[in-house]
């Protein structure tokens, strides 16, 4: 299994899409909290100026659904499954070495960017007794943060598994993380709010992103329930279906 | 050692590999033989497990090929020149299959080396001409020292020196006891390539044939003489085909270089030449395919 991973994160990195995505992913998270920490002069709480900063991870991680869905669909659109499956046919295997060579990207990158989008609150938002690393509704803002960016990373290597194309995973992690759950939100009827808190939404931390504010075990639980039956579908048509 | 025994694969309505039994043997180049659409690739997918068949079993090496682990040590394959991710470059390309199955990183630059690609092992293979893609393909189906290779149309795009060298590198993987299967529909390329034969046509087994044994018996005797109505009656009642060739010599069918040439003793003719003429591997191979050409040119 290590060697499989150690394969799959090499295909990660000697692509250029991976860098660039990377770039795009660093700039708009990274940038954006800065920027929205900058214009917050200051905040009740700890954790409502960190979560400001994070406000960047709500369109940032669009960039995670192409790049998960990406790994998979790129396989099928070059060819190169054939490869893949012929050097590595059991094919559970394969799929679960490019989750969690998706999972570990995900986490790792955004755990930084949290970290840096703390430091900017930190730095620029003025808090009665400050930002401090130790405070655990600061650490449980950024732990939720960093979670569901892994999450939507797993949700969208299993989209690109049960759809195969790029277009099509693509367009459809965005409409159900990105455009649905604040469409669903603006049509305001109690049965939209239902599904809009019931959809992968990105959520940073407690704050819904302009979709239903759910609570957030609720949402947490909402968006790893997507993750896992999504992945256990593709799962299953994986192992089935001819290459 | 590939073990096929009554494979069959369906999509939808159409039959593209029907109830395929065959062996193939160590030791020896098998040619795998037929028109376009005929199931080469198709039997191909289904060994590797890339096409679950529909009925019937596949085995590489005594075990279905989906149960291996690390199977690059074990089978090398080169199933389609396009299936690499064109960003990718040739090293890391390698590199990744390589590490997949726990082979050494040295390994990748001794292949890149034998197929001699070098010189363009850190381009991206976006722009491998379809000749370099084969030979990438090549690298990664060697990079495990495998016992049993499969390719599929390895010399597809290839110049004639490339040509000579798969030929050559064929031959020498076979001789050293490998099982090597090789799918073409050059012809001519498995004339010489070649030990053995396995001819498909419409997903059916037509031949499993020596190389040789297709080509003898495909051969025929070519006889000349000034009496040549008068022997031919005496043939075609001794239960030969008899056809008359262009230049006005007989060729028989049916009947062995012996025969004949009794038989103009016991008729009484006199005979300027009797030699035996051996098919092409062209002429052979259209001749078992003939009613099997899927896709076929109608002349108008």
């Amino acid at each position: 299994m290590t060697a499989v991973l150690r394969s799959e994160w090499t295909k990660l990195w000697s692509i250029r899409s991976t860098w660039w995505c990377t770039a795009v992913y660093v700039l708009v998270v990274g940038g954006g909290g800065w920027l929205a920490a900058a214009g917050t002069d200051s905040a009740p709480r700890a954790d409502v100026a960190v979560q400001t900063a994070l406000t960047g991870f709500g369109i940032g991680q669009l960039v995670l659904v192409v790049l998960g869905a990406l790994v998979m669909t790129s396989e099928f659109a070059s060819g190169m499954a054939l490869a893949s499956l012929t050097v590595v046919p059991r094919r559970g295997r394969l799929l679960i070495a490019k989750t969690l060579v998706v999972l570990a990207y995900c986490l790792l990158i955004s755990a930084l960017l949290a970290v840096l989008c703390a430091l900017a609150a930190r730095t620029l938002t003025a808090v009665a007794g400050g930002v401090r690393a130790g405070d655990v509704a600061v650490l449980r803002t950024l732990g939720l943060q960093v979670g569901a960016a892994g999450l939507i990373g797993v949700l969208a290597v299993a989209l690109g598994t049960v759809l195969r194309a790029t277009a099509g995973a693509v367009g459809i992690g965005m409409a159900l993380v990105f455009v649905a759950p604040p469409a669903l939100a603006l049509v305001g009827t109690p049965l939209a709010a239902r599904l809009s808190q019931s959809l992968p939404a990105l959520r940073v931390g407690e704050d819904a992103f302009l979709a239903v504010a759910t609570p957030w075990p609720v949402g947490m639980a909402v968006l790893a329930a997507w993750a896992v039956v999504v992945w256990v579908l593709g799962a299953v048509l994986f192992a089935r279906r001819d290459v | 050692m590939i073990e096929l025994a009554g494979l069959t694969k369906r999509y939808g309505s159409r039959v593209a590999v029907d109830g395929l039994t065959v062996r193939i043997e160590p030791g020896r180049v098998t040619g795998f033989l037929g028109p376009n659409g005929s199931g080469k690739t198709t039997t191909m997918r289904c060994v590797l497990g890339l096409a679950r068949p529909t009925a019937g079993t596949a085995r590489v090496l005594g075990r279905p090929y989906r149960e291996l682990t690390e199977p690059m040590r074990r089978v090398g394959v080169l199933i389609d020149p396009h299936a690499r991710h064109p960003g990718r470059t040739a090293y890391r390309h390698l590199l990744a299959l390589a590490q997949s199955n726990r082979l050494p990183a040295a390994r990748v630059d001794e292949v890149i080396e034998l197929v001699g690609l070098e010189s363009v092992a850190d381009d991206r293979v976006r722009g491998f001409s379809l000749g370099m893609g084969q030979r990438l393909g090549i690298a990664a189906a060697l990079l495990g020292d495998p016992d049993v290779l499969l390719l599929d149309e390895p010399v597809n795009g290839l110049d004639p020196e490339g040509i000579r060298w798969v030929r050559e590198l064929l031959r020498a993987l076979a001789d050293e006891g490998r099982t090597v299967l090789v799918s073409s529909h050059l012809m001519s390329e498995m004339e010489d390539t070649a030990d053995h034969l396995v001819v498909l046509g419409r997903g059916r087994l037509l031949a499993d044939v020596p190389m040789s044994e297709l080509l003898g018996r495909h051969s025929a005797v070519r006889v000349r003489t000034p009496q040549g109505p008068l022997l031919a009656d005496a043939l075609r009642r001794a239960g030969a085909t008899v056809e008359l060739e262009i230049d006005g010599a007989l060729r028989v069918d049916g009947l062995g270089l012996t025969e004949v040439g009794d038989v103009a003793f016991l008729t009484d003719v006199r005979l300027h030449e009797l030699s035996r003429v051996t098919a092409s591997l062209e002429a052979a191979y259209l001749a078992l395919t003939d009613d099997d050409v899927e896709y076929r040119a109608v002349a108008r």
